[in-house]
């Protein structure tokens, strides 16, 4: 691609998390808010159009655009205060999550939400609106964004907060980038009272199993997430892993003052204390590849009776949350096809049919995920929301290298879609990579998605705000 | 383990490896003077330590080690306050960045004023008290630095060897009457002091403060923290100068 503005884009290949998606574009990494201005007057001139990105973490077309300029947020990363006092910190959008966490929890606290990874950005997190395993106690990202502010693609900024600009500030938090540039963030972290959670593994002998466990602990526990191992059949269908966690009191675990180290809250960088996991994608390489993902979900469902007896244990809140970087490059296991994740929000009630539902049709079309995550979710106030009070199911599938073979994945995703859909469930987009136009107003209704058009329409006339997603859904 | 039982001050406690002593001596059920220069970082450490306690152990006392004067008074203060002082950890410390070709008065004053000159007002005000008991520890936090000078922090060298050195005539002075002086030489330890350094193989604050307290216990005289700086530095000792002051290290 031939360079079109004088401001110093640089080619390189953009990806989503998945690397089945993306390509050349024009990169610049801005320091400064004037330079994401400049850059958004430059390309407005000339007609191109933007995508904003944070640390790339989005597993599909989020924060990727074949057809335009992509402004990589990552070098705006500065923390310019963090409360010790009240655990307020105010970030710029490339500040990462594993940033924050470690600045706070030194103070003993902890990010209010935090991703299965601790790379994702801020503005990344807040233009998501990600989630988290507490999201049915604590709700969404957005839900601990105090204030920001944002760059319209016009040039303005704005302040926006639960007070200031309210329409704007519930519509940002979860507009996947449209509607302007978050340039500073203003996040609340809780207070912990010791620097290690308590945690139990409990075994769920199927879907149902899991789906009342979820229900039971949902007033008592803090921490809810299902491992599920989505090979399993008849009677094993929809078995897994469930780990809750909870917090500890004041005077509860002495011992854990000293874990407020941030060094302490890191994921073990090796396997036994021996094998660098840095070592181990090429052997899970070759489990996708030599098929053999069933066998190891097998073994991993297994080993959860052990750790069940073992429960509770105490774990690093790092160790808890970050399951995502336990094992750096994971995702290169599904190479060279990539992946791509789906993850459906349903309904509560139509819960176990639904899920039910699609992981029969797994098994029918023979695309079983390597991986399947359930949590329990709550409505939030946001414009865009994914969030039902119900579930979810992320479900990773490794895409095949062939052409037929992709398409036959995403035919198979759009299909279940339609029974998602059909029972009045949702979709996230820094997960999702198969859904249509046809299907935005019904994932979240005409009148909100008339609502969201009319405010594009009036911060960003020419459309300079795009995305390979916002694209494939029409926005 | 220490038999001690008395209050025990912590010098430089809102960040890095005073802190995490601090810690360590709170979660080991001790009552623990915690002293900074920051006010709104020492508090709020050390509300988070007696939340997380369950009760009140911590308490904060606003110094700047650097404010040579008020050591004194402040000792007997705690003292009044919280019961006989039995453990002090010197740990306060600072080490601004210096180029390679600066030379500053103002920085290399300050280093001094706070590593050293603070080192010898907390270990005089504790010696003083600790002699009359013939009981007693103090704790001083020097550096590897101190084996050597070398190209990058003159002032920071200087000002750790003479605190090392103070520590070893306090010591002679009054190990012979019960009271334990104890020098510690950290190598590579993550702390906010040593952020951005990019330190290959550092360990924790926290480690640095277990093998702080083990030294103590055993009654070292002299401890390289972890152990294997005392043969890194053992090697960069014996660099005989010709060589040494080409070096970059």
């Amino acid at each position: 691609m031939t360079q079109t503005t004088s401001l110093p884009f640089r080619d390189e290949d953009v990806r989503g998390f998945g690397m089945c998606i993306g390509g050349p574009a024009p990169v610049l990494r801005p320091t400064t808010t004037e330079q994401i201005a400049d850059a958004f007057a430059e390309v407005r001139r000339r007609g191109g159009s933007i995508a904003l990105r944070g640390a790339g973490c989005s597993y599909g077309d989020a924060a990727t655009n074949g057809k335009g300029h992509v402004l990589d947020l990552t070098s705006m990363n500065r923390m310019l205060d963090f409360d010790p006092a009240t655990g307020v910190a105010i970030v710029e959008p490339g500040v990462t999550v594993r940033d924050l966490w470690r600045r706070a929890i030194g103070h003993g606290f902890w990010p209010k939400v935090v991703s299965g990874t601790m790379a994702v950005s801020m503005g990344g997190a807040a233009a998501m609106n990600i989630h988290g395993k507490n999201n049915f106690a604590l709700g969404s990202f957005g839900e601990c964004v105090r204030s920001f502010e944002l760059l319209t693609p016009r040039g303005d900024l704005v302040q926006c907060s639960r007070e200031q600009e309210a329409e704007l500030f519930h519509a940002v938090i979860g507009g996947f980038g449209m509607l302007g540039c978050i340039t500073r963030l203003v996040i609340e972290t809780k207070r912990v009272h010791s620097g290690r959670l308590r945690v139990w593994g409990l075994v769920a002998k199927d879907l149902e199993h899991n789906l009342q466990i979820l229900e039971d602990l949902r007033g008592k526990a803090d921490y809810l997430v299902s491992w599920l191992d989505l090979h399993g059949k008849g009677a094993g269908l929809g078995r897994g892993l469930m780990h809750r966690a909870d917090q500890m009191q004041p005077g509860e675990d002495p011992t854990g003052l000293r874990y407020l180290d941030p060094m302490l809250q890191d994921v073990p960088p090796k396997l036994f204390g021996v094998v660098p996991k840095g070592w181990l994608w090429p052997g899970m390489w070759g489990a996708v590849h030599l098929r053999q993902v069933g066998l190891v979900n097998w073994l991993k469902f297994q080993a959860g009776f052990r750790e069940q007896r073992q429960s509770p244990y105490l774990q690093s809140h790092g160790a808890f949350h970050f399951l995502l970087d336990y094992v750096p490059r994971w995702h290169w296991m599904t190479k060279p096809g990539g992946l791509i994740q789906f993850q459906p929000f349903v309904p509560h009630k139509e819960g176990a049919r639904v899920l039910r539902t699609l992981i029969e049709k797994c098994h029918q079309t023979r695309f079983v995920p390597y991986l399947g995550v359930l949590k329990r979710h709550r409505p939030d106030p946001f414009l865009m929301t994914h969030a039902v009070d119900g579930y979810s199911l992320a479900m990773d599938f490794a895409v095949p290298s062939g052409k037929s073979g992709r398409e036959a994945l995403w035919r198979h995703c759009r299909d279940m879609a339609e029974v998602v859909l059909g029972a009045g469930g949702r979709f996230y987009y820094a997960k999702d990579a198969v859904l249509l136009a046809s299907s935005f107003a019904q994932v979240h209704g005409a009148d909100v998605v008339d609502r969201f058009r009319a405010l594009k329409s009036h911060l960003d006339p020419d459309r300079l705000l795009q995305t390979d997603l916002s694209r494939r859904l029409g926005v | 383990m220490s038999e001690r039982n008395g209050t025990c001050i912590v010098v430089g406690a809102s960040s890095g490896i005073g802190l995490a002593v601090a810690r360590r001596l709170l979660q080991s059920g001790r009552k623990v003077a915690m002293l900074a220069r920051r006010e709104a970082e020492l508090r709020a450490q050390v509300h988070t330590a007696n939340d997380v306690l369950g009760k009140t152990q911590a308490h904060a006392y606003v110094h700047d080690a650097g404010d040579l004067d008020s050591a004194e008074p402040l000792f007997a203060r705690i003292e009044q306050e919280l019961g006989p002082v039995d453990e002090v950890h010197f740990v306060a410390g600072v080490m601004p960045t210096v180029a390679i070709d600066e030379f500053d008065l103002d920085k290399d004053r300050h280093q001094v004023q706070v590593n050293l000159l603070g080192c010898m007002a907390w270990g005089n005000a504790a010696a003083k008290r600790f002699l009359a008991r013939k009981a007693g520890c103090f704790v001083g936090v020097s550096s590897v630095a101190q084996d050597r000078g070398r190209v990058g922090k003159p002032g920071y060298h200087a000002s750790k060897a003479g605190m090392d050195t103070f520590l070893e005539a306090l010591r002679n002075r009054l190990w012979r009457h019960g009271v334990q002086v104890t020098t510690i030489r950290p190598g590579f330890v993550e702390t906010p002091m040593t952020q951005g350094l990019k330190l290959k193989g550092a360990i924790s604050a926290d480690k640095a403060a277990e093998l702080i307290l083990r030294a103590r216990d055993r009654k070292a005289t002299i401890a390289y923290v972890p152990w294997k700086w005392r043969l890194i530095m053992f090697v960069i000792r014996n660099i005989p100068s010709f060589v040494f002051r080409r070096l970059s290290i």
